[in-house]
């Protein structure tokens, strides 16, 4: 599993987004390459701490829907986005721009680890030890983009990869999402003008998994139940104690997952349906 | 000819010996006292040489100098008068100098000796010391109430001298054991209904969580609070010693005590009556009488936002500095924060029932007053509701059986690996993604949900745990 093998483009493992581009590259891989959905997560290295909590978030969400997280594996966003999506276990490829063996930025090499202990994959187009030079960076956000069903911009700026990533996503077809930022924030500045160009803005973790459900299906692990017993108007927990005859700390520990459920919601001391 | 005799000063929740020290010089009657004494002690001079005179003793015709040592320790009050008076009859040669003897009191113009708030102080320094302690008939139980304390009773000047002449007796003050007295007045059984903040309740005992309570008038939040301190564990030995010194210091006297402080300011208190403070001799506040035990702050929202902003830093702490011309004493403030407030002025906004009579503009700025950092800091949040008349029944537990539980508890927790499960981990992190908990609340479950397994008496803390963490901090 640790040793890089390659995929020949157009052989039956080979990833069928790939030949979306004009020049499907031969891929060198380390791991499994899921049959799940990809989504790239995708952003600049210099970030903000909202961008990163943002990031991982998204990483969560995504994982936590039955999709791939794919991400460059770069500082700032990327990593976070891999982060988010390893805290759950979740599967995530990262698209090297050196040869799959070389770990760069070196500070990432516990995600680099986590991605394959968790059943994910590192994927280069390098052969293997092909050292991390700046220009190979660009060319490997084509595999990114095309690796995935759509792009998520978390933050980007005027110029950078994850402006590139988007645009060649469009290119090939692939649904843009992005994060609106401030007018005149550095790190917003290029998110700001995908939108302007026609992508879809994102507004929020619910959002954005409502938005990718419409494109790639509905997330794999919807929520259990939906719908609980109670009346519109609601119970008071005292009430519900009786209603669903449990003990005071079951009763509250099934509203608290009921709440995150989105199923309840609390007003007070009651308990609401919706 | 000089005398020494040994007295206390309260400093912070602390004692500290001080040395009376008395020159008497050449034949030209003078009285001098140095040594940092504040207004009550320098009226100490015609006190003394009053009660001196009462009792048959001659003050010396000659100059007397009194220092308190060290010097640089603030020395206020009226409890250095008796050794003052001893000190000038021992440098008289009319006494032996009692320089390993612990002297207190206050004395009346015709010799009595009045009690004082430092008995307790007098008798924590004997303990520690392992010096016998003079103290006022009156402050004797007091000090006789400190394990370890060897303490004399006096009534007037005249006993004393006597006492210190002739050497002390056997006739020591029978050390007097506190027996546990738990407030049996307020019973968790007399509130009706309120299953979820009774909960809480037991939990926020548990973890010493700090805790608020929002409802409309009547559902028993101010009832609630005071039961929370029934059901708090007895007070340690050094607890114990440490709150009444503070109370001491404050002027009051509690002595030693198994029952946690409760105390309830008013919101119309000062910010030093809250913090402390005080001209001269620093005095403790409100946050620092609660040490080890509760605070209540009942209808939170009415005390100025300015006052509970300065909550913040003793609440961090667990210390307050007050900081004065040439000192600063620090009194320890590890208080439990229990607090109530209507959801608006009139009380109803949310009732099911009752229509509310405020503007909104008013609902939204009485809320504003609790919130930002002090509401940071408080883990649970319950609504209390009011109670229908069918609830109006009494089948509730009873302090005694959840105090019993806490106790469990408590002691589980002092004594257990801290483990939460993978599964509950991952929930808190769901809660995050779907809004329902916000950054700053992921500590806050965390640490309700760790109680909740204490009180479930589970090493791991598990998704039920988190999920009943996350109801009990609902939103404010």
């Amino acid at each position: 599993m640790t040793t890089p093998h390659m995929v020949r483009a157009g052989t039956a493992s080979y990833p069928e987004g790939l030949l979306d581009l004009e020049d499907p590259p031969d891929l060198y891989l380390i791991g499994d390459l899921a049959a799940a959905p990809g989504v790239a997560v995708v952003g600049t290295r210099r970030c903000t701490r909202y961008g990163i909590d943002l990031a991982e978030r998204f990483g969560r969400v995504i994982a936590g829907a039955g999709w791939t997280v794919v991400s460059g594996l770069a500082r700032g966003i990327d990593a976070a986005a891999h982060r988010g999506c390893l805290s759950v276990s979740g599967h995530a490829v990262g698209v090297l721009g050196s040869g799959v063996d070389v770990c760069y930025p070196a500070e990432n090499r516990p995600i680099y680890d986590g991605i394959l202990e968790s059943g994910g994959a590192i994927v280069s187009e390098y052969s293997p030890g092909t050292p991390p030079d700046r220009w190979r960076f660009p060319a490997r956000n084509r595999i990114i983009a095309a690796m995935s069903t759509a792009v998520v911009v978390v933050e980007a700026a005027r110029t950078g990869g994850a402006l590139i990533t988007a645009r060649l996503g469009a290119e090939i077809g692939r649904p843009v999402f992005v994060v609106p930022g401030d007018v005149d924030r550095p790190a917003s500045e290029g998110c700001n003008l995908l939108i302007r160009d026609g992508a879809n803005p994102v507004l929020g973790a619910n959002d954005l998994i409502e938005g990718l459900g419409l494109i790639i299906g509905p997330p794999q692990q919807a929520a259990s139940a939906s719908t609980v017993d109670l009346p519109q108007s609601g119970l008071t927990v005292d009430e519900l104690t009786t209603h669903w005859s449990l003990s005071l700390p079951e009763t509250l520990a099934r509203v608290g997952r009921l709440e995150i459920e989105g199923l309840v919601r609390m007003s007070g001391d009651r308990v609401i349906p919706g | 000819m000089n005398s020494a005799t040994m007295s206390v000063a309260l400093v912070g929740g602390d004692v500290k010996p001080v040395q009376v020290e008395v020159h008497v010089g050449r034949p030209q009657e003078s009285f001098k006292l140095t040594g940092l004494p504040d207004t009550a002690v320098r009226e100490a001079k015609d006190r003394v040489r009053a009660a001196l005179a009462s009792s048959g003793a001659k003050f010396p015709n000659r100059t007397v100098t009194v220092n308190l040592s060290p010097a640089a320790l603030p020395k206020g009050g009226t409890e250095y008068d008796l050794p003052i008076a001893l000190g000038v009859l021992a440098a008289s040669r009319e006494i032996p100098s009692p320089r390993d003897v612990i002297v207190v009191g206050e004395l009346a113009l015709d010799g009595r000796v009045r009690s004082s708030t430092s008995g307790m102080a007098a008798g924590v320094l004997s303990a520690r010391l392992d010096l016998p302690c003079l103290v006022p008939e009156s402050s004797a139980s007091q000090a006789a109430s400190v394990p370890g304390a060897r303490v004399y009773s006096i009534k007037t000047l005249a006993e004393a001298a006597e006492q210190l002449r002739m050497g002390l007796d056997d006739e020591m003050v029978k050390p007097r054991s506190v027996p546990p007295s738990l407030d049996t007045t307020a019973d968790l059984a007399d509130v009706r209904g309120q299953p979820m903040a009774r909960r809480a309740t037991e939990i926020a005992a548990t973890g010493r969580h700090h805790l608020l309570f929002h409802g409309p008038p009547g559902g028993g939040k101010t009832m609630l609070a005071r039961r929370l301190a029934g059901l708090l564990p007895p007070l340690s030995e050094s607890e114990a010693v440490e709150v009444g010194l503070i109370h001491a210091a404050a002027g009051l006297t509690r002595g030693i005590r198994w029952d946690r402080p409760f105390r309830s300011p008013h919101h119309t208190a000062s910010r030093a009556a809250l913090v402390g403070g005080g001209s001269g001799v620093p005095v403790p506040g409100e946050v620092s009488l609660a040490n080890h035990g509760l605070l209540f702050l009942d209808e939170l929202a009415e005390f100025p936002r300015s006052h509970l902003d300065t909550l913040r830093q003793p609440m961090e702490d667990g210390a307050v500095t007050i900081a004065r011309r040439g000192m600063s004493v620090e009194f320890p403030s590890s208080f439990h924060l229990v607090a109530a407030t209507n959801p608006c002025p009139c009380g109803f906004t949310g009732d099911d029932r009752k229509p509310c009579q405020c503007r909104p503009a008013m609902v939204s700025r009485y809320r504003q007053r609790v919130s930002g950092p002090l509401l940071d800091r408080i883990d649970l949040v319950v609504k209390v509701g009011r109670v229908e008349s069918v609830e109006m029944r009494s089948d509730a537990e009873t302090s005694a059986i959840v105090r019993k539980r806490v106790a469990v508890a408590v002691d589980f927790r002092s004594n257990r690996p801290d483990l939460i499960s993978e599964a509950a981990s991952r929930l808190i992190l769901r809660a995050l993604d779907s809004g329902v908990i916000t950054a700053r609340g992921v500590e806050r479950t965390k640490r309700v949900a760790r109680t909740i397994a204490d009180l479930a008496l589970a090493e791991e803390v598990s998704e039920d745990h988190v999920a009943e963490a996350m109801v009990l901090r609902g939103d404010w």
